[in-house]
């Protein structure tokens, strides 16, 4: 029984590990808390929807398109949204409250133009596995191999490619990047299109198990959040670890509570984290700034 | 003529929330979206001593006001400890988890069946039934608030809550007790939410969790940031804009099922260009830059 | 230096005693150990990074000792938060003055005080008391804005002031603290030489009323008209202290400090 639990935690948490990996590496380098890419989770699973089931495009094709869209709407929302903010050098409030906006408006768009209950991407019943006392379907190994493929191939970009050592290198010291100008501002747009791809196969992966509706995306945020402060700010593979516990806890709670309570859980930890160990479980502690 | 009261009650319940939020942000500068939360105990507490021990509406009021600004302390400790993003985050996380209680702890709130009769309260002996009636004692109670908000804004008290908004450690130079006045603001700020939730309870005699989500903190956010913070008239402009403009949508025709996402996309376009190119909002005070 | 038992009485003398404080592997204060009794103008001198405006970090409460203490009329500072120490008696003038620009000048003068009306408890129960003390209050900060020449000030946002008319904002709102002591940060700092005249005499008129005042200045004239003392530091210890000739003669200190 547990081992199921254990199970569907793992998966759940892949998804969660995809979101706050995403999520965190637009955080630990622009330092935007981007609101907003709840949006594009659903923009990507609904991108999917529409030419899967509208357009009635391959399945393949679909992905990848839905995957593209969710990349460059990530961009689009840099170039303009955070962009003008941090050329003017505001404080993080206004590119917070700007991303706030766009949430709401994309949100609402998506739901304006295909309504407001949950789509179903796919028919039919899946095909289910049993391995032991644990019972998966075939989505949900899709969705931890994905996750896999996808973490094992941004852990060669960051720790093998120019691209990976300029990302970390933005994330410690912006200053000395940014007397380099222009790159900067490519830099950015790179970043947020590798954060659009991993919203985008999560959308997908999660619209191919249980369907989308347009406010899905916010309740995925919220749990990607979490997932980044447990892990810990400032790390970029520390999502990974606090997503996969987050996804356990999540599941124990359904098993030994109810299901009910899971959100107030993941949140009573999320508080915890941020007043006792904000540096998360793999972060460091910084030093207090002085006067 | 109804529908015109129903319009200017409900300026006068999110005048009143919008006014208790600007405590928050005109002063505190801080990015808050658990002000629902806030709102939402008050009208739970409210209606629950009204419902389950007959209580007088005004004293289950008075009742609803102080444990509301009791559980602010949940978030106003956070908040000397934490900046910016991280205290949105820990507001969150307030949020989410009333909301979660709201919803799940059915014993006590019926969760998501919701409280449906709620009485009008009796002022002198009259039962405010009519629409006509309610809606005075409901811009009596706004006017209340409304001479509060003045009186604490051209305060002392105000007056530390600007200097500490503008300079902390200077503040504290000067002998002021931040972390004290910071749990002030939040308890005042949460206390005159709850009036806003009570008043809410027993206008539309049922309230259930999905009136206290993170979607109308958002909403309540807006109506602050939108209008403008740190002064009066800024979050009035900002409940005008924001009650009125859905009915304007109406008389443009806009169907009623495509309304409410029409709506918001405007105001998260308001959001979006007010932060480009006005950062204080329409009229207010104070800018976060 | 041993501090004896009798100056831990209470006294109005500042002492610091034996106070070391570092930041990672950096030595900012290095066994301070220094007295600055009432009516005397303590000038705090020396080269950059020497750990001066640290020292009034300490004192003022914004930074922990690794060590030491400081005795104020009879108690250990070092326990307290900065408003308690502040409202002990000890006020600050900042470097970068930190005057609240999106107030009135009056308003910020006010805000040097305490008021009840402060407390929101005092507002609803004590509103009586809250008005008459508001009243006295705004003659006094009256009386304080004339003192340092903006009487006509009176109604103008902090911002709109110039820099040296904030400075001296910022100087009436510590006198309408009525500190016992005052940490003066580089006061001349920014302020026309014209200016500055009329500054050395109020600072001279405050320590004259029982005053103490300490002050750091890179301005060696400034130091010599006005400090009865000097402690000269460098790279957080104290090397020289005497009376201000004494000490701009000693030879280390013309070395290190002014080049000579």
């Amino acid at each position: 029984m547990i081992l199921q639990f254990l199970a569907n935690g793992l998966i759940a948490g892949a998804i969660f590990s995809l979101m706050g990996l995403g999520i965190g590496l637009v955080y630990n380098t622009t330092k935007v808390l981007h609101i907003a890419y709840a949006s594009i989770f659903v923009s990507g699973a609904y991108a999917l929807y529409f030419f899967l089931k509208v357009l009635h495009f391959s399945l393949f094709f679909s992905i990848v398109l839905a995957i593209l869209i969710a990349m460059i709407l990530n961009i689009l929302i840099e170039v303009f949204v955070y962009k003008p903010c941090y050329l003017r050098k505001t404080s993080s409030a206004i590119p917070l409250i700007s991303s706030i906006g766009t949430y709401v408006v994309l949100t609402n768009l998506i739901a304006l133009i295909f309504g407001n209950e949950t789509k179903i991407v796919t028919s039919g019943i899946e095909k289910s596995f049993q391995f032991g006392s644990v019972i998966l379907t075939r989505i949900q190994i899709i969705q931890f191999a994905a996750f896999l493929l996808l973490f094992t191939l941004y852990l060669i970009l960051l720790k093998r490619t120019k691209f990976g050592k300029l990302i970390r290198a933005f994330a410690n010291n912006p200053e000395l990047l940014s007397m380099c100008g222009v790159e900067v501002l490519n830099l950015r747009i790179l970043i947020f299109g590798l954060s659009g791809i991993f919203a985008g196969v999560a959308s997908c992966l999660v619209a191919l198990d249980i369907g989308i509706d347009p406010y899905a995306g916010m309740s995925i945020l919220l749990v990607a959040l979490v997932s980044l402060i447990v892990g810990g700010v400032g790390i970029f593979e520390s999502a990974v670890f606090g997503g996969f516990l987050i996804g356990i806890i999540q599941n124990l709670v359904v098993w030994k509570i109810s299901a009910r309570w899971q959100d107030c859980i993941t949140f009573l930890i999320l508080i915890l984290f941020l007043l006792l160990r904000p540096q998360g479980i793999l972060g460091i502690k910084k030093r207090m700034e002085e006067l | 003529m109804n529908y015109i009261l129903h319009i200017i009650v409900m300026i006068f319940i999110y005048g009143i929330l919008a006014l208790s939020l600007n405590l928050l942000i005109g002063y505190g500068g801080l990015i808050s979206v658990c002000h629902a939360a806030f709102y939402g105990i008050g009208a739970y507490t409210t209606t629950l001593l009204m419902m389950n021990f007959n209580m007088n509406f005004f004293l289950a009021l008075i009742v609803g006001v102080l444990l509301t600004s009791a559980m602010s302390l949940f978030i106003a400790y956070p908040s000397l400890r934490l900046k910016g993003d991280y205290f949105f985050l820990a507001s969150l996380g307030f949020q989410i988890i009333i909301f979660a209680i709201l919803y799940n702890w059915v014993n006590l709130t019926k969760g998501p069946y919701g409280i449906p009769g709620i009485p009008r309260p009796h002022v002198f002996g009259l039962a405010l039934e009519s629409e006509f009636f309610f809606f005075l004692f409901c811009g009596v109670i706004f006017f209340l608030i409304f001479l509060i908000s003045k009186v604490l804004y051209n305060s002392p008290f105000g007056r530390v809550l600007k200097a500490i908004r503008e300079d902390e450690i200077a503040a504290e130079a000067l002998g002021k007790d931040v972390p004290a006045i910071k749990i002030w603001a939040f308890a005042i700020s949460a206390g005159i939410a709850a009036i806003a939730g009570a008043m809410y309870a027993v206008y539309v005699s049922y309230i259930d969790p999905t009136s206290f989500t993170l979607d109308e903190s958002i909403f309540i956010l807006s109506i602050v940031l939108i209008g403008g913070s740190g002064n009066l008239k800024g979050p009035l402009i900002g409940v005008v804009f924001m009650i009125v403009l859905p009915e304007i949508l109406r008389f443009l025709r806009i169907p009623d099922t495509v309304a409410p996402n029409v709506r918001q996309i405007i105001y998260g376009l308001a959001l979006i260009i007010l932060m480009k190119y006005r950062v204080q909002g329409i009229l207010g005070d104070y800018s976060f830059e | 230096m041993e501090i004896t038992v009798l100056n831990k009485m209470k006294t109005d003398t500042l002492i610091l005693s034996g106070i070391s404080r570092s930041f990672g592997g950096l030595k900012a204060v290095d066994d301070v150990s220094v007295e600055f009794p009432p009516g005397r103008i303590t000038g705090l001198i020396g080269p950059n990074g020497a750990g001066k405006t640290t020292l009034f970090n300490i004192i003022s409460g914004f930074i922990r000792p690794d060590k030491g203490e400081i005795w104020w009329q009879g108690e250990k500072l070092s326990k307290y938060p900065p408003w308690t120490i502040a409202m002990k008696g000890i006020g600050r003038l900042f470097q970068d003055v930190r005057v609240f620009k999106k107030i009135t000048a009056i308003e910020n003068v006010l805000l040097g005080k305490s008021n009840p009306g402060e407390c929101p408890v005092n507002l609803l129960f004590n509103s009586k008391n809250v008005i008459a003390r508001y009243r006295e209050d705004i003659e006094r900060a009256r009386e304080w804005l004339a003192f340092v020449g903006l009487k006509e000030k009176e109604n103008v946002l902090a911002e709109n002031l110039s820099y040296g008319q904030q400075k001296l904002l910022a100087i009436a709102r510590l006198l309408m603290a009525d500190s016992k002591v005052l940490l003066l940060d580089e006061p001349t700092a920014g302020i026309n030489p014209s200016l500055i005249k009329d500054l050395i005499l109020m600072i001279k008129k405050i320590a004259e009323s029982g005053r103490t005042v300490i002050f750091i200045e890179h301005n060696m004239n400034i130091v010599l008209e006005i400090a009865h003392w000097v402690y000269f530091l460098n790279e957080g210890r104290i090397v020289a202290f005497g009376r201000p000739e004494d000490v701009l003669g000693n030879h280390e200190v013309r070395l290190t400090y002014l080049g000579l």
